[in-house]
């Protein structure tokens, strides 16, 4: 029942299903005792209907084995033990009219006391071979002991056999309630486990019963609540701080411009474009966060791609960067056009920022709802790849050139398109980038 | 409220008319620098801090030229772009806003504004998508192109490299200042191709190609100092070098 446990708790205490047979098992043999005690004080105080009881128990095992009536030796601790037959075997007739010597026959007990304790001497009727025959019985006895076997029979009989059923019944009771019950517990740890900051606006399902359960993920969901609250200021103030900083940046911008040309000027005007962009990513991250794909239109990969190289290429140039574009049979996709278009500037940032020399980098949409974006740098290594998606991640530390927000600024977007975005070896070395997303209807 | 109206000043020598813009933004100091930056390129620039101030300076003055910031004192710049719409005012508007979202370009433009640029800009960009707007090619820049040491003079079709004429057939002098007049940027194959189409001559399918390559060997051959690019699968691109190397 608690597979699934956090390793970080230690060991959990046993499980509810435990718990409960324990305490039933327990409860069964409280029981169990009980009647037993019933039993045994019962007919401790009617030696009488013991005595009846025993000759009927031991009258019953000649019938079921008459062979044994020569041998047999009474019951334990008995003396002075005598059984015969006392009647002539007869078949029964329905026609013949009974003999008054049988009718004289009947089932007797008696209890007398002797010197030593007492004789009990009776007559029973039993069944061998379809005839009815007459047994004569005699003991003598002192103390409980001769009449264990009857006693212990009697405690089969009015408190084992019962409890067996009862004990078994209780199990499958436990087993199915306990299951059926904690159902929506497990249906609310799975439904834990799929919690994703990604998606706060995601809550529990409100089980009907039973009401523990309803109450606790009611608790649960307003805990959530409370949560995405908590996430939404932090993402809105992120969202107004980057949006807050962009006219003072403007302002410094315009600013540093006017100073007099000098070095210090073009090393403060390049600071104030490393700000603005990571003041521009901070704001792009904040808004890919709040991206839902609601009203995704049929868009065109290689225009936007050419979007892209249209508004970098200039910026490329000035590095000595080339961008070249390709198109590759028809690439219609179902997106948001201006977060698709900060997909392909974010990956090709990218690219520029992370690779040197000569060689182009280069775009590619189709065939189908797919682009890639590939370079010929150094490539990434293997051990880095799960890590690039993640956000303020760089692999190289001392390169200051970003923020390590664009390439989880992309997955981001890819994702709320219901796409994927990996890495992949480019043939010939270098880092390819390719983004799958739906086709449209 | 602040009015700076600055038409006094004048526009530098060289600007045939001086266009009046009209700028609504409330933070004073980005105000500032803008209507410098911008008068320094040739523009009047008059400043205004609300829709309400906006709204009063356009029934007193015409103006070329709409700049608005959307997050204003008193409501919302798109609210003002609507309202001058549906009053049937087709002046340019130009957007300057701080926000950058994903949507916020779109709503922008389908509040009838005619371009939309995110803070922080710098004033070159600023200007030349001022000059777009106004689609009046009647100025000085636009009918003397330069970059670098070229000099395309448009009425007379000719083409200077350091100050001396050079040869050169009217597609590549087409194509030349197509470029010339988007220098620095990237120029879509088609629209080139439309243009070189247009003039009547049978065109082949890698004309472009041959049109660029020929205009490529003539400037090289007058030492001149600007580049065409080829950018693959997508156009051209025309880079002068930095301004202080002229």
């Amino acid at each position: 029942m608690n597979s699934a446990q956090p390793a970080a708790a230690g060991k959990p205490g046993p499980s509810l299903f435990r718990q409960i047979a324990v305490r039933l098992a327990i409860l069964t043999l409280a029981f169990a005792v009980l009647s037993i005690a019933i039993v045994v004080i019962t007919y401790s105080r009617q030696p009488e209907s013991l005595a009846q009881e025993l000759l009927s128990l031991e009258a019953s095992r000649i019938a079921a084995d008459p062979a044994s009536a020569e041998v047999h030796a009474g019951p334990p601790g008995s003396s002075h033990w005598q059984v015969r037959y006392v009647d002539q075997a007869f078949a029964y007739d329905a026609g013949h009219d009974l003999s008054p010597d049988r009718a004289a026959l009947i089932d007797w007990t008696q209890s007398e006391r002797t010197a030593g304790g007492y004789r009990i001497t009776g007559v029973r009727t039993i069944e061998q071979d379809g005839r009815q025959r007459w047994l004569f019985l005699q003991f003598e006895g002192d103390g409980l002991r001769p009449y264990l076997p009857v006693i212990l029979n009697e405690i089969l009989q009015h408190a084992v056999l019962p409890l067996v059923p009862l004990s078994v019944l209780m199990l499958a009771f436990n087993i199915l309630a306990v299951r059926r019950f904690l159902n929506p517990l497990r249906r609310a740890e799975r439904e834990v486990d799929q919690l994703d900051p990604e998606n706060m606006a995601a809550r529990l399902s409100e089980p009907f019963a039973p009401r523990e359960v309803h109450t606790l993920v009611c608790a649960f969901n307003r805990a959530l609540g409370r949560l995405e609250d908590a996430v939404a200021t932090l993402r809105t103030f992120t969202a107004n701080a980057a949006h807050e900083l962009r006219t003072p940046l403007a302002i410094m911008q315009l600013g540093i411009d006017r100073l007099p040309e000098s070095r210090d000027r073009d090393e403060l005007s390049r600071d104030n474009l490393y700000m603005t962009r990571l003041v521009g990513q901070m704001l792009d991250l904040a808004q890919a966060d709040a991206l839902m794909i609601d009203d995704a239109h049929r868009i065109d990969l290689s225009e936007t791609a050419r979007a892209v190289v249209t508004a970098l290429a200039p910026m490329a140039f000035e590095q000595d960067r080339e961008l070249r574009f390709e198109q590759v049979d028809e690439a219609f996709a179902l997106g948001h056009g201006e977060a698709i278009y900060r997909v392909f500037r974010n990956l090709v940032d990218n690219a520029l920022v992370h690779t040197t020399g000569a060689n182009p980098i280069e775009i590619v949409a189709g065939p189908g709802p797919q682009f890639h974006v590939r370079d010929h740098g150094p490539g990434i290594p293997e051990a880095e790849r799960e890590h690039i998606f993640e956000r303020f991640w760089r692999g190289d530390r001392r390169s200051s050139n970003g923020a390590g927000l664009g390439l989880g600024i992309a997955k981001r977007i890819v994702e709320a398109h219901n796409g994927t975005i990996a890495v992949e070896d480019a043939p010939g070395g270098g880092t390819l980038f390719r983004v799958r997303l739906q086709p449209p209807a | 409220m602040t009015d700076f109206n600055r038409d006094a000043l004048g526009p530098p020598a060289g600007l045939v008319a001086t266009m009046r813009l009209l700028l609504v933004e409330d933070n004073a100091r980005l105000a500032a620098l803008v209507s410098d930056g911008l008068e320094q390129q040739g523009f009047a620039i008059d400043r205004y801090e609300s829709i309400d101030g906006a709204e009063h300076a356009q029934t007193i003055a015409q103006y070329d030229l709409l700049l608005v910031d959307l997050g204003l004192p008193d409501g919302d710049g798109l609210d003002l772009i609507r309202a001058m719409r549906r009053r049937g005012n087709s002046t340019p508007i130009l957007v300057l806003t701080a926000r950058g979202g994903l949507d916020d370009r779109v709503a922008g433009l389908d509040a009838g504004a005619d371009d939309y640029l995110v803070k922080p800009f710098q004033i070159p960009e600023l200007a030349a998508r001022c000059r777009a707007l106004l689609r009046r090619p009647g100025n000085a820049l636009d009918s003397v192109l330069t970059a670098g040491n070229i000099v395309l003079v448009t009425a007379e079709r000719t083409i200077r490299v350091n100050g001396q004429a050079i040869e050169a057939t009217p597609r590549e002098v087409a194509l030349l200042e197509l470029l010339l007049r988007r220098s620095g940027h990237v120029v879509a194959k088609p629209a080139l191709e439309n243009a070189l189409y247009s003039m009547e001559a049978e065109v082949t399918p890698n004309a472009l190609e041959a049109i660029v390559s020929r205009l490529r060997k003539r400037l090289a051959a007058a030492a001149s100092n600007v580049q065409i690019k080829t950018v693959h699968g997508v156009g051209y691109a025309l880079f002068a070098p930095p301004a202080a190397d002229e």
